[in-house]
């Protein structure tokens, strides 16, 4: 069952006087569970397809469906409510509140959701459970290691019960080790809940582990692989 | 769940919050502090003036303010009371005589206005009883076969009946009052010696003790230094009912002290039997009724229902007759927006700034919040009680300040002494108390928080303006 699909999607940046074609005529689908990553040289408009996935920014032609539903035809209100609703996002540099601690900053997006207390409770402690932090619940940003940050970050995107998961470049502030459990959490929500991840990176740790490698250059999609799963049973 | 985020936010950068609050702080504690003293001012001359000179109301006969003519009495004393007394908040009245004259002595003489006063329901009424100065007698309780008259000390001064003598008994009065032995043996020269006016007597301590602690202790000296023959007598001349000069002389009952140099200097009080019988007024003959109101509040209502009751008569309120007072108490009320507002501004624009600068310093963090699906709204409604919080602990703490240095000095009062002549000779004491009422603090808070609201539109407009996507890429 398709996701994502994305039908000829431009996008063309005019500033001042230099006109960038940060993505060019790219189509592409993403099905429910999979775990993909998109490659590419800085500039070659990761980011921007990223962004543009997940309704942050609006393409400049082309037409980009999730689950059937055209993002360029949301105002701009409801997208904001798309993206609570259906998209769960994981940035860089983790981007978590810093004046709440682990537990509320899962919840926070519950809250917004207008999920019960109880429910948000028990959800919050089962993803944070799940990414390794059910120690660490009262704990603020600022106690917690990168690695664990970005745990939280994957716990609070998965908290809305998203659709699918964008995640740009979120092993790139880790050490090894950090990348290697958060990879592993992510690689295995993502085989038991069926999550659909969508990696921007550049990280050869995150390509080595994706199922599907989308390869950019100047905007345009260059090669679209996917491997042959090893590790995945499930997936033959 | 925002309003727990807005709160934390306000605290995250502790120093800087702390600074705007205590900013704001300082500000409102130092616009109620002010306004409470202004208002003190004006709240003790209204006091004084319905309490010890005016009353709140007064029916006059319709001439007797324009000709001050002994015949024009009150025609209908009883139906003048009635009426008055079935006036909403209307406690007591009472008739009062009241005659143009000159007061003299052996030294001098100076025009009065002599009241012929019910002395039992006045003593009840008004406070002037109260004001008398300890040591100079009492307000008519000693009988004796003479006429007996209640005067303002600006008056006994006027007419040269108060001396001033550093004896024996002033020296311990100014040790008890804990003036330094220092200050009291530098005045050894004029132990003694007897001073005919306050000046004279200001002038010889200025000579001995030099500027600075003349300043300092000129008003414990002048109290303690104070005297005045008790019985002292004057002569007080004005027409009979059949206009023919008369005049009998008046044993001193009492001296009396108010914060109105005016009003002490001019007012004669003597006992109303005792002017009749130098008048030939008869029994009920009066020039004008006042009447005492449970609350200042009912001044308006009553006034006109006594206005309406009693056409033929000159009604007025304490507003009409002092209208001064009514301007300077209007006034009050339109320097306190000004105040308000100005206090108010400055608080707008403190914590227009720091919202701004914790706006922008978050640009990320609430570009993130719009990505992960935080509306506008409620990125608004973040922002904007931040500031709220932010006046509201200001304005709270500085109210809390103010209140309690009110409460603190409204008991004891502020003394400014030093500036009493300039005080006292516009009727204003010179000993504040300062206050304030429930409703002001009440107002305000509201005010702090409207201007809360206010002050955070624009940092709000601000954080809404921020892209997601640019906020996020902020490094």
């Amino acid at each position: 069952m398709k996701v994502i699909e994305i039908k000829d999607v431009n996008k063309i940046y005019n500033s001042t006087e230099i006109k960038v074609h940060a993505v060019n005529g790219v189509s592409l689908d993403f099905d429910q569970g999979e775990f993909a990553a998109i490659v590419g040289p800085s500039g070659s408009g990761k980011t921007t397809l990223l962004n543009l996935l997940g309704g942050l920014d609006l393409p400049t032609s082309g037409k980009i469906l999730i689950d059937g539903e055209d993002l360029s035809k949301l105002k701009s209100s409801q997208l904001i409510d798309f993206r609570l609703r259906n998209i769960g996002f994981v940035f860089q540099s983790y981007n978590l509140i810093p004046v709440l601690t682990a537990e509320e900053n899962v919840g926070f997006i519950m809250a917004l959701q207008k999920i019960d207390r109880k429910e948000r409770e028990e959800r919050t402690w089962s993803l944070l459970k799940a990414v390794g932090l059910g120690d660490r619940l009262n704990s603020r940003p600022a106690k917690l290691s990168g690695g664990q940050q970005q745990r939280v970050a994957v716990a609070r995107a998965l908290a809305s019960r998203p659709k699918f998961v964008l995640a740009d470049e979120p092993t790139a502030n880790l050490d090894s080790k950090a990348a290697k459990t958060l990879l592993e959490i992510m690689e295995k929500l993502n085989r038991e809940e069926k999550i659909t991840f969508i990696f921007s990176t550049h990280d050869p740790r995150v390509v080595k582990m994706a199922r599907r490698v989308i390869t950019l250059e100047d905007g345009k999609v260059i090669s679209d692989e996917v491997k042959k799963q090893s590790n995945d049973p499930e997936n033959g | 769940m925002i309003t727990e985020i807005a709160w934390k936010n306000v605290w995250r950068n502790k120093p800087r919050s702390l600074i705007v609050i205590a900013a704001i702080t300082v500000g409102v504690f130092a616009g109620v502090f002010s306004i409470a003293i202004m208002n003190s001012a004006i709240v003790q001359r209204i006091d004084a003036s319905v309490n010890e000179e005016l009353a709140h109301i007064q029916v006059n006969n319709k001439d007797f303010r324009n000709s001050s003519d002994i015949k024009s009495i009150i025609p209908d004393y009883n139906q003048v009371v009635s009426e008055m007394m079935s006036a909403p908040g209307m406690k007591e009245v009472s008739g009062r005589i009241i005659i143009r004259g000159i007061a003299s002595t052996s030294a001098r003489s100076t025009g009065v206005e002599i009241s012929g006063i019910n002395v039992e329901k006045e003593r009840r009424m008004l406070k002037l009883a109260d004001k008398i100065i300890p040591g100079t007698g009492t307000f008519f309780e000693s009988e004796t076969r003479f006429n007996r008259a209640y005067i303002g000390e600006k008056l006994a001064k006027e007419l040269n009946i108060i001396r001033y003598n550093l004896d024996e008994e002033a020296l311990s009065r100014l040790r008890e009052k804990g003036v330094p032995e220092k200050i009291i043996s530098g005045l050894e020269p004029i132990y003694g010696e007897r001073f005919t006016s306050g000046r004279k007597l200001q002038k010889a301590v200025e000579n001995l003790l030099g500027e600075k602690d003349y300043k300092k202790f000129i008003n414990p000296v002048m109290e303690a230094a104070w005297s005045y023959r008790e019985g002292s007598r004057i002569i007080l001349t004005f027409v009979d009912i059949n206009n023919i000069q008369t005049g009998a002389a008046f044993r001193i009952s009492g001296i009396f002290r108010t914060n109105n140099d005016m009003f002490e200097e001019t007012s004669v009080f003597v006992p109303e039997e005792e002017l009749r019988k130098l008048t030939g007024l008869k029994d009920n003959d009066y020039h004008r009724v006042i009447g005492l109101l449970d609350e200042n509040s009912f001044t308006e209502e009553a006034t006109s229902e006594i206005r309406e009751a009693l056409s033929s008569y000159e009604v007025l309120n304490w507003k009409e007759i002092q209208p001064d007072l009514a301007m300077f108490a209007d006034m009050m009320q339109q320097i306190y927006g000004l105040f308000m507002a100005i206090i108010l501004a400055a608080l707008a624009f403190g914590i227009v700034n720091t919202m701004l600068m914790s706006v922008l310093e978050r640009t990320k963090e609430i570009g993130m919040l719009a990505a992960i699906g935080m509306n506008r709204r409620r990125i608004f409604i973040m922002i904007m009680l931040e500031s709220i919080f932010l006046s509201i602990v200001g304005g709270l703490s500085g109210m809390a300040v103010g209140g309690t240095v009110i409460a603190l000095t409204a008991k004891k009062g502020i003394n400014l002494m030093q500036y009493s002549e300039g005080f006292e000779a516009m009727g204003y004491s010179a000993h504040l108390f300062p206050a304030i009422d429930t409703n002001f603090f009440i107002i305000t808070t509201i005010l702090i928080v409207l201007t809360g609201i206010l002050s955070s539109m624009y940092p709000a407009r601000k954080a809404l303006q921020l892209n997601p996507v640019e906020a996020i890429r902020t490094e």
